[in-house]
């Protein structure tokens, strides 16, 4: 029955936290010095771990399945085939498993951190209202940022790919390369970059409330920062579940 | 009249932390609020300037910004001095754009000097000593010129010689502004030296309304327990 209690308040306070965001944005009260700060942290910090991630998984991918295409004579449809796995799913959501654990778990835990040595009273006492101070900006660097790593990574992601080929298979760089292009769509692209946004701005929301909830000391800082993780990867599997079923059923 | 506060009453969870309490403060004049800890004296302040709401009761307060400095600080720890102080200024919807940079460097320059820390402006708060950061949230709650200050357990984890620093700070920033303020403490130095007058919470009611100097003459049975630090008395720490 706790566990229900705590479900149902932890959602209410990231829907009802999320349209006062979303009420802000809209009407434009963004600060954009914050915003810039934010950005850098949602995007440069983020992008080694996450180029790593996509990189490697695509290597991984890559090296099981290139041998296998070739010795079947399908080894002309090798890129086709990590070009469409990586920018309809390995690119977004790998990279949204290595922005959670970057960037959501330093948000949670920062904004309990702020919440539990009354900083986020005092912000209040100042008349500030705190979703617009510390959510907005967070939120729409998610809803900015995110694409643009998941672009990036899912190129690294496959030229590693092509890397892979070469080096495990007789395939050349340029068999692998002229069938990418035959493996991506503008349709799969658009999709890929909306959901990405979905996941960045979901990832940063679901960080920023769990955050705000917390209570207590450290004890609170942790469990606010493992929640926050928690919600953030079953979000974007959900996400990622609806972006299935809409576009390619 | 700054603080008005009649009939206030909030409980959580069924129990009674402030069970119908009335008290005035007027402008330029201190209350200090004392009691055993979990008394509900910092419930009071956080009612004061709406962080918690009321279960029944009025507050009322000249008009104005009611600021409160924090028992530890509550500085922003990813904003340097300067920026923690004109936080308001920047931040606040009615105050924004109406300073000029130039103009927020002076307003913070000036509140620095107020409290003793000119040329600090570029320091993290975690650079800051205890007694620095206290006196940088002074600085922070007084930016906006509020009418009434509230001051939760200022001398809290410091020194004595800082201590006392601090109190001096608090008659000098009463005097400069003039509002009305109310200090919660344990400390009987505090309570001397800053407050004109007092009262002392026990299970949610005001067991003594007085001046420092008529608790000090300990007629009261319950002043006599504070001031004598004893054990046996009508008080009894709430387990």
């Amino acid at each position: 029955m706790r566990e229900l209690i705590d479900f149902l308040t932890t959602f209410g306070a990231i829907v009802e936290n999320g349209l006062l965001t979303l009420k802000y944005i809209v009407t434009f009260q963004i600060n954009f010095r914050e915003l810039m700060d934010q950005c850098v942290r949602f995007g440069i910090s983020s992008l080694p771990i996450t180029l790593s991630i996509v990189g490697m998984t695509s290597l991984i991918v890559t090296s099981q399945v290139a041998s296998e295409m070739v010795k079947q004579g399908g080894g002309n449809f090798v890129g086709l085939l990590i070009s469409i796995l990586i920018v309809r799913e390995v690119g977004a959501i790998m990279s949204g498993f290595a922005i959670i654990s970057m960037i959501g778990s330093s948000l949670a835990s920062e904004i309990a951190t702020m919440r539990v040595t009354e900083q986020i009273d005092a912000v209040r006492v100042l008349k500030v209202d705190p979703i617009r101070y510390l959510f907005v900006p967070r939120v729409l660097s998610g809803i900015i940022m995110m694409p643009i790593i998941v672009v990036i990574a899912s190129a690294f992601g496959i030229i590693a790919g092509g890397v892979t080929t070469a080096m495990t298979t007789e395939l050349g760089y340029r068999a692998y390369f002229d069938s990418v292009w035959l493996g991506i769509y503008m349709k799969d692209l658009g999709v890929c970059l909306l959901k990405s946004l979905c996941f960045g701005g979901t990832i940063a929301l679901i960080s920023c409330a769990c955050g705000y909830q917390a209570t207590g000391g450290a004890k609170g800082v942790g469990l606010a920062t493992t929640k926050a993780v928690v919600w953030s990867f079953v979000a974007i599997v959900i996400w990622d579940m609806i972006f299935a079923i809409a576009f390619f059923f | 009249m700054s603080i008005k506060v009649r009939n206030l009453t909030k409980s959580f969870d069924g129990k009674n932390v402030l069970d119908n309490i009335s008290f005035e403060v007027n402008d330029g004049e201190t209350l200090a609020i004392v009691g055993f800890s979990g008394s509900g004296k910092s419930t009071v302040l956080k009612l004061i300037c709406g962080l918690i709401e009321k279960d029944s009761g009025d507050i009322i307060t000249s008009e104005g910004d009611v600021a409160m400095v924090f028992q530890y600080s509550a500085l922003f720890d990813s904003l340097n001095v300067a920026d923690n102080i004109s936080f308001a200024l920047r931040e606040r919807r009615d105050l924004k754009n109406k300073y000029s940079e130039d103009e927020l460097k002076k307003i913070v320059s000036q509140k620095l000097e107020l409290v003793g820390l000119k040329g600090i402006e570029r320091k993290f708060p975690s650079e800051l000593s205890g007694g620095m950061q206290k006196r940088v949230s002074f600085a922070r709650a007084i930016v906006t010129e509020p009418r009434t200050i509230l001051y939760d357990e200022p001398t809290a984890g410091l020194d004595p010689i800082s201590s006392t620093l601090i109190e001096d700070y608090i008659v000098r920033l009463q005097q400069e502004t003039n509002a009305a303020s109310i200090v919660v403490t344990h400390q009987m130095s505090t309570i001397t030296r800053t407050a004109n007058k007092l009262i002392m919470l026990y299970n949610g009611k005001i067991v003594f309304a007085g001046t420092p100097e008529e608790m000090l003459r300990q007629d009261n049975e319950y002043t006599k327990q504070f001031v004598t630090a004893s054990l046996d008395g009508p008080m009894h720490m709430l387990s």
